[in-house]
Parts: structure tokens; sequence; C-alpha cells
């Protein structure tokens, strides 16, 4: 079974608000994918709904190709970290997840050292979770979905609140229960650049709808280039733009910078155009986008 | 379930508060009855050290057995509701959340009760002017008293399990177990045919309970035993299938 998760027009409202439209999103074994949103885009919610904490208003969820009650079932295949884990405060590493064990059905007690070994809290097992920094209880958040040997992962946010050196040690732990325990993992974090080391596919959600869904090669080759330009009247530039070329795809930002992300081939032409035309052209370049930029000029940079 | 039970069974026996709860019930009991020895002991007329009437502060004391059987219940369906997500996550159940909690706090609050009925026995048979029979008296009322006990327990737990918030419960509590059986008496007076309804009201069957082991009348009522059940019934119905369709987030 290569499908670990599929949603056919999935949709989620509360009340009036319909924080998910009809979604259709397909996982297959083995990458990371990431899924960027802004705040309040649906991520959350998408993730709760796969995880069985909230229900669907409509639509289906098949995991590992089952539904309804399989689908139950087949959650004990995936380990979901969604927001902030929650333990309890006075228990220990050791007694919080000896609680999981148990109501996973784990058999085997030494599975509690091995994860808590696998995310670096071997040494700090026996102090009280209250007692935990951010980091250290994002990282048990970990342990816990790696409890039942999943197959798959589904983190919100699993780097919130840690530092630079813990970011870094939760990527390197991604990747290598990616690479060495084929691990497919479903991700998301306000940190793009740290996705973009990461992920090997991007879905990208605005408003509870996906607006692309990109492999890492395609996204470094969308995002390869695009035309910046600065000049002293926008509004003319924006007018000759939409006159010469009928499908051009630009954006003027709130600086006043306008960027064109096609014709990347044409730019000498486009640079004519303008000057034939009277707009001073202060700055012309070709750049080429990260994720975040990417992502910014997809969503847009109301956040 | 069984592992779910499991679980919970290992963080219910962690749980400090309960014991401590357990604890200061078994000592309350103790201490009402020292104070009832130690006045009968100094005062010759004190007419109140009989076992009878230390038997009679349990009967009569519905209420305070409810608020102890919210805080049994709080052990596993107060702030440990957080990690219900990560269970639900895991592929457990609503349903085997649900009843799991129920029949772990249910079993350790029954333990209590019994424990604390053995310490009461025990007490006032040693301590106080045994009357005749009223161990005998004092268990049929206490099993008279049983189902309604248990009933306010299912709608601790199935209004726990909703997030109805402590206050509300205490409210509903103390409107169906005190004072039910007086707004059923005044709101179907002149009902014909309702008019005698307030019988099977909880507070009225608690405080007949009550009179009847007082006045050794007392004997086991059916009656107490449907109204326990009819509430129990429709208050895990409605919490089993509500919180069966509840999001959790």
């Amino acid at each position: 079974m290569n499908t670990m998760i599929q949603t056919y027009q999935l949709t989620k409202t509360f009340k009036e608000d319909e924080v998910i439209k009809p979604l259709d999103f397909t996982l297959r074994k083995g990458g990371i994918c990431a899924l960027i949103g802004k705040n309040g885009a649906g991520k959350s919610t998408f993730f709760k709904v796969l995880a069985g904490q909230l229900f669907p208003t409509s639509g289906h969820i098949h995991l590992f190709g089952k539904s309804g009650e399989g689908a139950v079932q087949a959650r004990k295949r995936m380990g979901f970290m969604i927001e902030t884990p929650e333990f309890f405060p006075d228990f220990t590493a050791t007694q919080n997840l000896e609680y999981f064990r148990i109501q996973r059905g784990v058999v085997e007690k030494k599975r509690i050292y091995e994860v808590l070994q696998i995310v670096g809290l071997a040494n700090q097992k026996r102090k009280r979770f209250k007692d935990y920094s951010m980091g250290m209880k994002q990282r048990l958040g970990i342990a816990l979905c790696l409890l039942g040997s999943p197959d798959c992962l589904v983190l919100d946010e699993p780097i919130n609140g840690l530092d630079a050196e813990g970011i870094r040690e939760v990527r390197t732990l991604l990747l290598k229960l990616n690479q060495e325990k084929q691990i497919t993992i479903l991700v998301s974090s306000h940190i793009l650049t740290e996705l973009q080391l990461l992920a090997k596919r991007f879905v990208f959600i605005k408003n509870g709808v996906i607006v692309d869904d990109v492999s890492k090669e395609s996204l470094d080759d969308k995002s390869r280039k695009q035309i910046q330009l600065k000049v002293d009247d926008p509004a003319k530039t924006a007018r000759l733009l939409e006159q010469t070329y009928e499908d051009i795809d630009y954006k003027v930002l709130p600086d006043d910078t306008v960027t064109i992300q096609n014709y990347i081939e044409a730019s000498g032409e486009i640079n004519r155009l303008l000057i034939d035309n009277g707009v001073l052209v202060m700055e012309f370049r070709i750049e080429s986008l990260n994720l975040e930029e990417y992502f910014l000029g997809l969503v847009g940079d109301d956040r | 379930m069984m592992n779910y039970m499991k679980s919970e069974r290992y963080r219910l026996m962690r749980k400090k508060s309960l014991h401590i709860t357990t604890v200061i019930c078994l000592v309350l009991i103790t201490a009402a009855a020292a104070v009832l020895y130690f006045s009968g002991q100094y005062e010759s007329s004190f007419p109140y050290a009989t076992s009878s009437f230390f038997y009679s502060n349990v009967i009569g004391n519905t209420a305070l057995i409810l608020i102890v059987a919210l805080l049994f219940n709080l052990a596993l369906t107060g702030k440990d509701m957080s990690l219900i997500k990560q269970s639900v996550s895991f592929g457990i159940s609503r349903n085997t959340i649900f009843w799991s909690k129920l029949i772990l706090t249910l079993s350790y609050f029954l333990v209590v009760c019994v424990i604390g009925l053995l310490l009461m026995i025990g007490l006032g048979e040693n301590l106080f002017t045994s009357e005749e029979h009223s161990v005998r008296y004092f268990l049929i009322a206490s099993f008279n008293m049983l189902p309604i006990v248990l009933s306010g327990f299912f709608m601790i737990h199935a209004m726990k399990m909703l997030k109805v918030s402590e206050v509300y419960i205490v409210i509903m509590l103390l409107f169906i177990f005190v004072i039910s059986g007086d707004v059923l008496r005044t709101l179907l007076k002149p009902v014909s045919g309702l008019d005698e309804l307030y019988h099977y009201a909880p507070s009225t069957q608690l405080t007949e309970n009550l009179m009847k082991f007082m006045g050794q009348t007392i004997h086991f009522e059916i009656s107490y035993w449907i109204t326990g059940i009819v509430i129990s019934v429709i208050c895990l119905l409605i919490g089993a299938r509500r919180f069966a369709k509840q999001n959790i987030d």
C-alpha cells in the first residue's frame, strides 16, 4: 500500500466559517511533504481532521487505504504531533511514555528508552515534564510519535520553540527517520527555510484550499528566476505590461517594486518597452526566489 | 479497550490528589465519630452518641457524597482530558475513552465507598451505644441510596466528558438531588395525575430514605432503583452518544 493519506473533497466548517474547502490530498509512501500556509490557512485543522480529533463536515479520509473504522485502526500506524504536545506535568518523561506505551499496546518496555535516545532525552528521562523547556517538550512529543514504530508521521510545527541547535537536531532526526527507517513525514512549520532543507514536496494551502503542490525539483525550477524592477511609475508600468503581454504574471509590492514571474526570456524587451514609454527604470534585476518568497508570492504577504 | 484501561489505571494509581481526597474522607468519618464519642463521654445527656445517629450522617448527606464523587471523577476527567486528543490520534475510539474512564473512576469510588461503609460500621459498633438492627438498617438504607448516588456519578461523568464546567455540574446536582422533589411538587400540584410524581424525584426519595432509617421502618425500595436506573440510562446514553460525535480540540 503506497498511499498513506488520501482525502476526497474534505471540508471542515466551524459554524459559518469554512476553514477547509473541498480538499483533495494524497500522501504516498516515501518522502517528506511540507504543508505550507499562513496562520489560519487551515493547516492545523486539516491535521486535526486527519488525526480524528475533528470530524470532517463532508468528504472522506482514507488512511492506508482504509476509511471509517478502518481509518481509526490505521492511525495506530501513524504518529501525530499537532500543536503543543500534551503530557502529565507531574510525570517524568519515562512515566509519560510508559502511560502511552501501555495504551498503545507496545509490548517492549525498552522501546521507551530507544525513543528517548533517538530524540536525545535519555539523560533527562527522570525530569518532570513541567520542568522541561519548550524544545524538550517538542522532542518528547516526537518521541511519543515514534513509540509505536509508525510508518507515517504528521507533525504540526515540530520545531516551534526550539533554538537554532534544537532546530538543526530535529531536522537531522527527521531526515534520519525518513532515510533510514523509511518513515513518511507530513510536516508544517512557519520556518520555511527549514522546510526547504527538509522536504521533497511542498503543498501550499490558502484559506483552506490547496493553491499549489510542487516537488522540490519543480519548486527549484519555478522559483529559479523572476524579474525585479524599481521604477518611478509602477502604475504606468503595470498598464504597459498588461497591454503588451496578455498573460503576464506580475505583482506590485508595497515598496513599489514590480516583480514579473514569467517572460524572463523577454527581459530585454520589457526593459526597452518601459524606457521607450518614458518609465524611468532605476533597477532591473533577474532574481531567484527562496521558498519564503515563493510562498509570499503565492499566498500574499499580509500575514 | 483493555490497553486503554490499563494505561488509565497506571495514571489513576499515581494521582496524588485522588489518594489525598480518599484519606481526607476517611479521616473526616473518623473525626465525626470521635466528636460524637467524646461528646457522649463528657455529657451524659448527650442524645447523639448512638450508632443510628452516626450512620444517619451518611444517609442524610447525599449531596456531600456526590461532591466526593465529582472529585473522584475529576481524577481522570479533569485536566487529564487534554491528553485524550493524543489518544484519539493514536487510534483509540471515543467510546473506549468514555467507558474506560467511567469504569475506572467508578471502581475506585465504589471501593472507597465500601471502605467508608466498613469504617463507619466498625466505628459505629465499637464506639457508640449499639441499637438493635442498626447495622442492618444502615445497610438497607445504603443499598436504597446506591442507585441514586450512582446515577449522580454517571451524570457527573457524562457532563465532564462533554466539557461542562464544574460549577454547572454542582448546580445540576443540587437541583436534581436536593430540590427536585420540592420543585416538582410545587409545579405539578395543580396537575391531576402528575401531582404524585414528586415521589419519584431523587431528593424526595433520599429524604424518605433518611426518615425511614431514623424511624427504623426502613426496607428495600424498588422505586429508588427505578429512579436511579432511569437517570443513569439517560445520562449515559446522552453522554456516550454526544461524546462519540464530539470534536476534541
